[in-house]
C-alpha cells in the first residue's frame, strides 16, 4: 500500500506550487467520489518510496459549510492520510494558523507544516523563529519559498520520516476559557458512554457541537437521542447568553487569542508597515471608474493577444489537416471507409482541435492573470455590476472563461461557494459566444458585410452577453430563489506568476477540449458524415440529413431561414463549427453560400448560431455539474431565446426594407 | 464608539467586536481572520461596492451588506 500524503491549507497559500513540486508531471486530476470537486492526485518518490500526494481543496476553516470545506474535513477525519502537510504562508500566519489548530483540534499527529513565502514574510518584516515555533507547536515546521524551490527537499525528507513512523510529535491543541471548557467536558463526558468515541476524538466533536454544526449535529443525535442533545443545547444558550454573542464566534475569538499567544513566542515584528505598494495599486484597480477602465483594459489587450497569435496558428493547423486528408484519401479503396475518415473523422475532428492554439492561449493568459493577483481585483470591480443582475462578481471569472469555450467555463464555476450563485452561472454560461462561434460569426461577418465587419460581428457578441445578463436576472428573481450570498474575497499579494504553474494549469484546463474533440466530436463527426451521405450524397435532396431539415424548415421560415438552416443547426449541436462546415457541403463554395443568403439571413443565422443550444459537450458538462434537469433547462430555454431573437430580428429586418 | 463596519471611512481602524448575521456568513468571516478581537483597517470605500479592508496582513474586499454586519469599536 502506498501512503498517502494530503496537502491541506487556505487559498492562495502556494499549495498548488508545492504540490507541482512534490509530484512533477505524475498527477492526475478527477472529481471527488459524488461531488464536483476537484480531486488531485500525484506520486512522489523520494529515497525509493513512492508517495500517493492528494491536494485537498484550499480552505479557510473545516466548519463544513461548502462542499470543499467537506470533502478537505471528511479526508482528514477519516484518518485516509498517512501524513497531513498543512501549508501555511508566513505572510498571514495568525489567519492560517486558524485552520492549523482546526487540523490539530480533531487530534491528529501526523502533521507537518510547511511555512511557506517565508522570504516574502521577511521582506514584511515579519521574523519567525522556526526551531521555536517548532517547539511551541509541537509539530515539524518546514521553512520554505516553493516558488524559488527552497526548502522542498527538506520538506520531503520529513513526509518520508513521519510517513515511516520514525518522526513523532505532540501537538498543541488550543485551550478556551474556563467557562467553555466545562461546556466541552461535560459534553465529552455524555459522549464518553457512546461508540463515537471509537472513531472520533470526543473534544474535536464536543467542540463542533457547541459550533452548531450541522454535520455534527445529526451524527450525535443519532447516538444520543433528541431529549439528551436538547439538554446540552439549553446549556449552550445559556453560556451565549452570558457572553452575549453566539457560540461560534466565542470559540473563534478565542482560538484566535490563544493564537495570538502562541505566535508571541516564535514571530517578531521588526518593522511598522505604512501604505504598501499592494494598498496603492488596488486603491486603484479597484476603484469603481478607473478600476473599471482598467479591466476592460486588461481584458481587451487579453484577447487582442489570444486572437493575434492564435489565430494564425488556428489556420495552420486547419490546412494541416485538411492536407492530411488529401494526403491520405488516395490511399483508402474502400469508398465508404474514405468518406468517413476523410471527410467525417479528419474533417469533422480537424476543424474543432484546430481551435486548441486559441482556447490553450485564452487559459494561458487567464491563468497569468490569476496567478498575478489580478482576478480577485476584477471579481470585485464586477461585484458592483453583475450584482444589479442577480450573479457574484466572482462569477466574472467563469464568464470570461466561456469565450474560450463553454466546457472548461461551466467547469470553472466550482470556484464559486454558494450553491445559487453556481447554478445561475452555469445555465447563462452558454450563452457566453465561444470560440467555436466566433469562427461561425466571423465567417458571416467577413462574407456578406464586407464593409461592417467589425460592427456586425461585435452586436452579435453584445446582444448574447446582455441577453445572458437578463437571463441571469430572470432566474435569480423567479426560478432559482434565495439569499444573495455575502460577498468576501481575499485580495492576494501581487506576484510575478511562476510560468511552471501557468502552463500546467492551462493544460489541465484546455485538455478538456482536446478530450470533448477526441470522444464527443469524433462521435458526432461520424453521425454528421453518416446521415449526410446516405441514402445518396447530399446534395441532391435525398439524404438523411436533408429530410430532417426539410421537416424543420416550416420552423425555420419563420425566421426567414430554409432547411439548408435547419441541417446546419443540427449539425452545429455536435460543435458550432459546423453549421458552416455543413453549409460548405451543401453548396460547394463560398461564392455559393454567399450567392444564396441576404445579408439580414445571415445576420439572423449568425444570431441563432450563437444563442440556441450550446454544442452537446457545454450540456454534458451541465449535466455532469448539477443535472439533467438543469441541463435540459439550458437546452430549452435558449431555444426558445434563439427562435425569440431569430423571428424578432428577421420581421423587424424585413419591415425596414433590408 | 461602536459602528458597523461600512460607517468606517478609509485610513480608520478599529477592534470588531461582534458580528451579527446568520451563521454561515458569520462563520465564513471567521474563518477568514475577521473575529472579535481583531484589528481591521480600512484601505478603500466607495459609495457603492465592496470594501477593501486589511486584516492581519491580508487583504480583503467585503460587500457593503456583509460589512454592515460587522460592528467594530473605532480606535
Amino acid at each position: 500500500m502506498m501512503k498517502v500524503i494530503a496537502l491541506a491549507g487556505n487559498p492562495n497559500v502556494g499549495k498548488t506550487t508545492i504540490f507541482n513540486a512534490l509530484t512533477g508531471m505524475r498527477q492526475h486530476v478527477g472529481n471527488w467520489p459524488g461531488v464536483t470537486v476537484e480531486k488531485k492526485e500525484g506520486i512522489l518518490e523520494y529515497r525509493g518510496q513512492k508517495f500517493l500526494v492528494v491536494d485537498l481543496p484550499g480552505t479557510y476553516s473545516l466548519t463544513a459549510h461548502s462542499i470543499d470545506e467537506l470533502v478537505a474535513r471528511d479526508f482528514l477525519l477519516k484518518g485516509s492520510a498517512d501524513v497531513v502537510v498543512n501549508v501555511i504562508d508566513a505572510t498571514a500566519l495568525m489567519r492560517n494558523l486558524f485552520l492549523t489548530m482546526e487540523i490539530l483540534e480533531m487530534g491528529l499527529n501526523n502533521v507537518i507544516i510547511a511555512l511557506n513565502k517565508i522570504d516574502l514574510a521577511e521582506k514584511h518584516g515579519i521574523e519567525i523563529n522556526v526551531k521555536r515555533m517548532e517547539e511551541v507547536l509541537g509539530v515539524p515546521v518546514v521553512a520554505m519559498s516553493a516558488k524559488e524551490g527552497a526548502g522542498l527537499d527538506e520538506l520531503k525528507e520529513k513526509i518520508h520520516l513521519m510517513a515511516n513512523g520514525m518522526l513523532k510529535e505532540r501537538p498543541v491543541i488550543p485551550r478556551y476559557d474556563p467557562e467553555v471548557e466545562r461546556e466541552i467536558e461535560h459534553i465529552m463526558a455524555v459522549l464518553r458512554d457512546t461508540e463515537l468515541g471509537e472513531e472520533y476524538n470526543l473534544r474535536w466533536l464536543a467542540i463542533k457541537l457547541l459550533q452548531r454544526d450541522d454535520g455534527v449535529i445529526k451524527l450525535i443525535l443519532r447516538h444520543l437521542g433528541s431529549a439528551k442533545l436538547d439538554e446540552i443545547m439549553g446549556h449552550i444558550a445559556e453560556v451565549e447568553e452570558r457572553y452575549k454573542r453566539a457560540m461560534d464566534l466565542i470559540i473563534a475569538s478565542q482560538k484566535y487569542e490563544f493564537i495570538d499567544r502562541l505566535m508571541h513566542r516564535f514571530v517578531r515584528y521588526t518593522k511598522v508597515e505604512g501604505e504598501s505598494f499592494s494598498d496603492q495599486l488596488d486603491r486603484f484597480l479597484t476603484h469603481p471608474v478607473y478600476g473599471l477602465l482598467i479591466l476592460f483594459g486588461v481584458f481587451y489587450l487579453m484577447f487582442k493577444f489570444v486572437f493575434a497569435v492564435g489565430l494564425p496558428l488556428q489556420g495552420y493547423l486547419d490546412d494541416a489537416f485538411a492536407a492530411f486528408g488529401e494526403w491520405l484519401a488516395p490511399h483508402i479503396a474502400n469508398e465508404a471507409l474514405r468518406g468517413l475518415l476523410v471527410d467525417g473523422i479528419i474533417a469533422g475532428v480537424g476543424s474543432v482541435l484546430s481551435f486548441f492554439p486559441l482556447v490553450f492561449l485564452l487559459f494561458l493568459a487567464l491563468s497569468v492573470l490569476e496567478d498575478v493577483g489580478y482576478m480577485a481585483r476584477a471579481a470585485v470591480v464586477m461585484e458592483r455590476i453583475m450584482r444589479k443582475f442577480g450573479l457574484p462578481g466572482k462569477s466574472f471569472i467563469p464568464l470570461v472563461l466561456a469565450f474560450g469555450c463553454n466546457v472548461p467555463a461551466v467547469m470553472a464555476t466550482r470556484t464559486l461557494d454558494d450553491e445559487r450563485d453556481r447554478l445561475l452561472t452555469m445555465l447563462v454560461n452558454p450563452l457566453i459566444p465561444c470560440s467555436a462561434r466566433l469562427s461561425v460569426i466571423s465567417f458571416l461577418a467577413g462574407a456578406f458585410f464586407a464593409s461592417h465587419q467589425a460592427l456586425v460581428a461585435v452586436s452579435i457578441y453584445a446582444t448574447a452577453v446582455l441577453l445572458a445578463l437578463l437571463v441571469a436576472w430572470l432566474l435569480s428573481r423567479f426560478v432559482i430563489r434565495g439569499e444573495e450570498s455575502p460577498f468576501i474575497i481575499e485580495l492576494p499579494e501581487y506576484l510575478i506568476p511562476s510560468w511552471k504553474t501557468v502552463t500546467l494549469h492551462s493544460w489541465e484546463r484546455s485538455k478538456e477540449f482536446i478530450k470533448k474533440a477526441g470522444t464527443i466530436i469524433l462521435l458526432g463527426s461520424m453521425a454528421i458524415w453518416y446521415l449526410s451521405s446516405y441514402p445518396v450524397q447530399m446534395g441532391t435532396g435525398g439524404s438523411y440529413a436533408e429530410r430532417l431539415g426539410m421537416f424543420f424548415e416550416p420552423y425555420m421560415r419563420l425566421m426567414g431561414l430554409d432547411w439548408k438552416a435547419a441541417v446546419s443547426l443540427l449539425f452545429g449541436i455536435i460543435a458550432k463549427e459546423n453549421v458552416i462546415s455543413t453549409y460548405g457541403i451543401i453548396y460547394g463554395s463560398e461564392e455559393a453560400i454567399v450567392g444564396a443568403m441576404t445579408p439580414l439571413q445571415a445576420y439572423v443565422l449568425g444570431m441563432v448560431t450563437t444563442l440556441y443550444i450550446p454544442c452537446i459537450a457545454t450540456i454534458g458538462a451541465v449535466r455532469a455539474e448539477s443535472n439533467w434537469k438543469w441541463a435540459a433547462f439550458t437546452v430549452v430555454y435558449m431555444i426558445g431565446l434563439a427562435s425569440l431573437v431569430g423571428i424578432l430580428i428577421w420581421n423587424v429586418g424585413t419591415a425596414l426594407g433590408y | 464608539m461602536i459602528v458597523p463596519l461600512n460607517a468606517l471611512r478609509p485610513g480608520d481602524r478599529g477592534i470588531v467586536v461582534n458580528i451579527l448575521g446568520g451563521p454561515t456568513a458569520r462563520q465564513r468571516l471567521v474563518g477568514m481572520g475577521l473575529t472579535p478581537g481583531a484589528t481591521v483597517q480600512i484601505i478603500e470605500s466607495h459609495q457603492y461596492g465592496p470594501i477593501i479592508i486589511s486584516v492581519g496582513g491580508v487583504r480583503f474586499a467585503i460587500g457593503r451588506g456583509m460589512a454592515a454586519k460587522v460592528m467594530i469599536r473605532k480606535l
